[in-house]
């Protein structure tokens, strides 16, 4: 055998060798390369935040950002507070998320007392670095047809409110009795699924306000029969609850005054889909503002628990501070949403608030009285009824 | 030397390309065996059919009378090869199916998402699934919109015309009006278990409640009401699978087929943007419903979040701008707002026989309870039928097709669920024999099963006499209250027959036009099928021809049971 040959033959035989080992290596599991971590944020998101929210964490996401050298992923699960409220406090909320953010705070207080009783402490702080933070609000008010609008005002007065919509639900005769067009038939009121949308129940809550002229409901004042018989009335008048679902101004704006002549809703919603319904029927909405505000505060609420790890919970601050950056916060002020950083402002010629000021916006609320956030019996006491005397009717 | 001279260098150069060869196949070794070392380890998981490492399957079950866009959609989804964040590629599949055996299919996880021709289904669907898994909470997760198409009345416009289109505001009562008064006045809805079937149906119950909106249990099945839709039901043609089979027979027969029908306003916009404006829409003053198709993500216990991501991939396809230019040439009105109605070129125009700005109202829809009651209530008040069924069990038919066919008639009569429908059999070899008179569903389903059960084949082709035969015995029983209808089947060609062809027609014609029509449905089951003679006959009683075989024969019976 020649040199040559033998460095060949011993060539060959090291590559097997190498290839041996490699495979063998692979077999037992492969050799362990450190590589950055991806810190996954996973977001449950009330529904009239999310586009707001997944539009700033498409943006985050694709700016890399990171922590500690390692990479940042938000990933958005629209639902509803209520129907995440409910799966907190079933045991449900399977996987667990890095953060919630329901419709309102006071959400976030009934699944904290949950957890208060079973865990003996708090699972969403109110104080420190991961408190819970405001990253939008808005507001409860009338959106209405402007035909419609007109008809109301002339024989209710100015003032829309949930007792003029009762009168006009209850009219026998439809809108031809209250002087409006036949062809519109009765007055049709616009309110999601309460099982299906907070703002639902919210909503029956602010006419159930109004009824009492009172900020503060409480059980007995729902399980009240001549509320109830009232409250039947209002509600008679909802066309479809099963279309109307969660998006219910959306819907409106899809299906036109068809579906619902008006109904007291979330303002960015309205806003968000003013030019839609301009551009799809033949009127646009109006915007009025009701006697008591039920405000929505979409606060940025941290889990505490084991499930989630403290970079990941670091992690989700990083986009907390992003969402409320003023740069971020404009892109809640083009979804009809009034920014919380204040350094943002709402009267600029391209707010929305302005822009659709002829159609009733306001950048100032021109009501101060506030609807106090109901208790969970209270909110039980509404839904239950709502399901016995509605929705099974 | 010389020698020496040429042999040493050659060596060496030899030497130099064994030496530079070993380092390429080292260096090839050592990178195969990194890369093998950093591979995942579980990649070599085979693949299975609809999910693998490297794919993710969406099964999606829709409604048929959206078939041609959404099959469209699917492939041209599935041409883009969209993958998740994960690689993964997204591949959609699609099965139409009727939205009532959506809400059976979505309990059992044969699906991922659903796309309905209605979001009242999706009630239906979450109320199965909480019969069966009563602490499940709700089965339907998700939900997006992509297209909406209202349902309208469908008339020709000289009829419209007649009764005061475009001036007057027509509605479900001019309808009723029309069909009552008028007894050759043709107009069909389909069953409930499509949604412009249930819409009609919920009209016709209003309208005899004398209400607009509340419609309750005790409304719906008071005897005034249930008297005067089964007064108007029986003003109607025959019913059918739903409203894409009706546009087809449109499609066919053209003006004579029906006055009247009830359909989305898509298929009344895309029949007139091929054939020019024939049709019109009517937007019932009373109200109407939409079709809104929702596209709802099923969260069963064993849904995976690369599932979820696939139907959200699939979503947001849907709601592209192209897509959604796309959905609204084919005549349905987009979800997204900022496209235009009235802009030029728009389908959705009085060119099409349609108007944008419409409808001004919609039918309050009922609870589900509400619903379930209607469409009870509706097997007892809907025009009843008396229906032969006309078999062959000649020799042809041995082995698997009378196997088949003893399934399938048994899925017929398992359909017809009013005990109050007339069945009767007729089978026919060299001769004809009359198996089962017609009997009320209630007294004879026991004797219809065991005949069916019993059938054997045997002998010639007498399928005209079998025909006639039924034909003979439905008019000699001159009941006009009645759908009368004949399903005849036959697996090869007339060869026994003591009538012909063109007398049975010219017979069917005849009674086409008198109070008491007499429809012939076919079945061609299998190759050997006369289908041009079984087409003649259904062609002169105002019916139709289907092709069948062994393996569709079932679904075919329980398509025609849908007619009655």
């Amino acid at each position: 055998m020649t040199k040559t040959q033998i460095v060949f033959v011993v060539l060959i035989v090291v590559v097997l060798a190498i290839v041996g080992v490699s495979y063998l290596l692979q077999r037992s599991g492969g050799v362990q390369i450190a590589k950055p971590t991806t810190l996954s944020v996973r977001i449950v998101c009330a529904l009239p935040v999310e586009p707001f929210v997944r539009e700033a964490a498409t943006q985050f996401n694709a700016e890399k950002h990171t922590l500690e050298g390692n990479p940042i992923e938000v990933s958005i699960v629209p639902m509803d507070g209520l129907v995440a409220m409910n799966r907190w406090e079933r045991d449900e909320m399977d996987p667990i998320p890095t953060v919630w953010i329901p419709d309102s705070r006071y959400l976030v207080e009934l699944v904290n007392a949950t957890f208060k009783e079973k865990l003996g402490r708090d699972i969403f702080l109110t104080g420190g670095e991961y408190r819970t933070r405001p990253i939008a609000t808005s507001l409860f008010s009338w959106g209405i047809w402007e035909s419609r609008d007109a008809v109301l005002r002339a024989q209710y007065g100015e003032d829309i409110t949930w007792q003029a919509i009762h009168d006009a639900a209850a009219a026998k005769g439809g809108w031809a009795e209250l002087g409006g067009e036949p062809e519109w038939g009765y007055f049709k009121l616009v309110v999601p699924n309460p099982r299906k949308n907070v703002g639902g129940l919210l909503a029956m809550m602010a006419a159930a306000g109004e009824y009492y002229q009172k900020t503060r409901i409480e059980v007995a004042d729902v399980t009240n029969p001549e509320f109830q018989q009232w409250m039947k009335e209002l509600m008679g008048a909802v066309t479809d609850f099963s279309s109307l679902g969660s998006y219910s101004v959306e819907n409106l704006a899809l299906f036109g005054y068809s579906m619902g002549d008006g109904g007291q809703l979330l303002e960015s919603d309205l806003l968000t889909n003013m030019e839609g319904i301009r551009t799809r029927w033949v009127e646009p909405i109006v915007i009025r503002y009701p006697q008591y505000i039920t405000w929505f505060d979409f606060p940025y609420t941290i889990w505490m628990g084991d499930e989630t790890s403290a970079e990941e919970k670091n992690a989700a601050l990083v986009f907390e501070e992003y969402l409320l950056s003023p740069e971020v916060q404009k892109l809640a002020l083009a979804q009809g949403l009034r920014p919380a950083n204040t350094e943002v402002s709402i009267s600029e010629p391209d707010s929305p608030f302005v822009r659709y000021q002829a159609q009733g916006a306001t950048a100032v609320v021109p009501r101060s009285t506030r609807m106090y956030s109901p208790d969970r019996d209270v909110l039980l006491a509404m839904l239950r009824w709502f399901d016995l005397n509605v929705y099974a009717q | 030397m010389a020698k020496q001279g040429t042999v040493q260098p050659a060596r060496s150069r030899s030497c130099l390309t064994t030496l530079v060869l070993s380092i390429i196949l080292a260096s090839v070794a050592c990178v195969i065996a990194v890369a093998f070392l950093l591979r995942d380890p579980d990649e070599d998981t085979p693949p299975s059919i609809t999910t693998n490492r490297r794919e993710v399957g969406l099964a999606l079950a829709y409604s048929p009378e959206k078939a041609a866009i959404l099959t469209a959609l699917v492939d041209d989804f599935n041409a883009s090869r969209t993958e998740l964040p994960n690689g993964k590629r997204v591949v959609v599949s699609a099965t139409s199916i009727s939205p009532d055996q959506m809400a059976t299919g979505a309990a059992t996880n044969a699906f991922h998402a659903v796309s309905p021709d209605s979001s009242i289904w999706l009630t239906e669907i979450d109320r199965h699934w909480s019969a069966r898994v009563p602490e499940g909470g709700a089965l339907v997760g998700e939900t997006t919109r992509y297209m909406v198409s209202p349902v309208v009345i469908a008339m020709w416009e000289d009829v419209a015309t007649g009764l005061g289109y475009p001036d007057a505001n027509l509605g479900w009562k001019d309808l009723l009006n029309a069909a009552a008064n008028d007894p050759q006045f043709k107009w069909s809805h389909p069953s409930t278990n499509s949604a412009s079937g249930l819409l009609s149906t919920l009209a016709l119950f209003y309208a005899g409640a004398g209400t607009q909106r509340d419609l309750t249990e005790e409304l719906a099945t008071a005897q005034s009401t249930l008297d005067y839709v089964e007064a108007l039901e029986k003003t109607v043609r025959y019913y059918g699978e739903g409203e894409l089979a009706v546009m087809q027979q449109i499609e066919e027969k053209g003006r004579t087929y029906l006055d009247a029908f009830v359909v989305q306003e898509q298929l009344l916009v895309d029949y007139n943007q091929r054939y020019g404006r024939q049709l019109v829409a009517i937007y019932p003053f009373e109200g109407t419903l939409w079709e809104d198709h929702p596209l709802a993500l099923l969260e069963h216990p064993d849904r995976t979040d690369d599932e979820r991501l696939a139907y959200q991939a699939f979503r947001d396809y849907l709601l592209s701008a192209d897509v959604q230019k796309r959905i609204l040439t084919a005549g349905y009105r987009p979800t997204d707002l900022s496209i235009d109605l009235n802009q030029v070129g728009s389908p959705i125009s009085a060119t099409n026989g349609a108007d944008p700005s419409q409808p001004s109202t919609t039918l309050q829809i009922p609870s589900a309870a509400v619903i379930e009651v209607v469409r009870n209530a509706w097997q007892y008040t809907k025009r009843r039928a008396n229906i032969f069924l006309v078999v062959d069990v000649s020799g042809s038919m041995e082995g698997a097709n009378i196997e088949q066919e003893r399934l399938a008639l048994q899925a017929f009569l398992d359909q017809i669920q009013s005990d109050q429908e007339r069945v009767g059999l007729i089978l026919f070899a060299s001769n004809v024999y009359e198996a089962v008179p017609l009997t009320l569903v209630s007294d004879g389903r026991a004797e219809l099963s065991q005949a069916f059960s019993g059938l054997t084949a045997g002998g010639n082709t007498a399928l005209l006499d079998g025909v006639n035969a039924a034909v003979t015995k439905l008019v000699d029983l001159n009941d006009g209250e009645r759908i009368n209808a004949i399903v005849a089947m036959t697996d090869g060609k007339e060869n026994s027959s003591s009538v012909s062809l063109q007398q049975l027609t010219r017979k069917l014609q005849a009674q086409a036009g008198t109070d008491l029509p007499v429809v012939v449905f076919c079945i061609a089951y299998g190759r050997g099928a006369d289908y041009s003679a079984l087409s003649a006959l259904a062609e002169a009683s105002g019916g139709f021809a289907r092709e069948g075989d062994t393996a569709t024969i079932q679904d075919l019976y329980k398509v025609l049971s849908t007619y009655f």
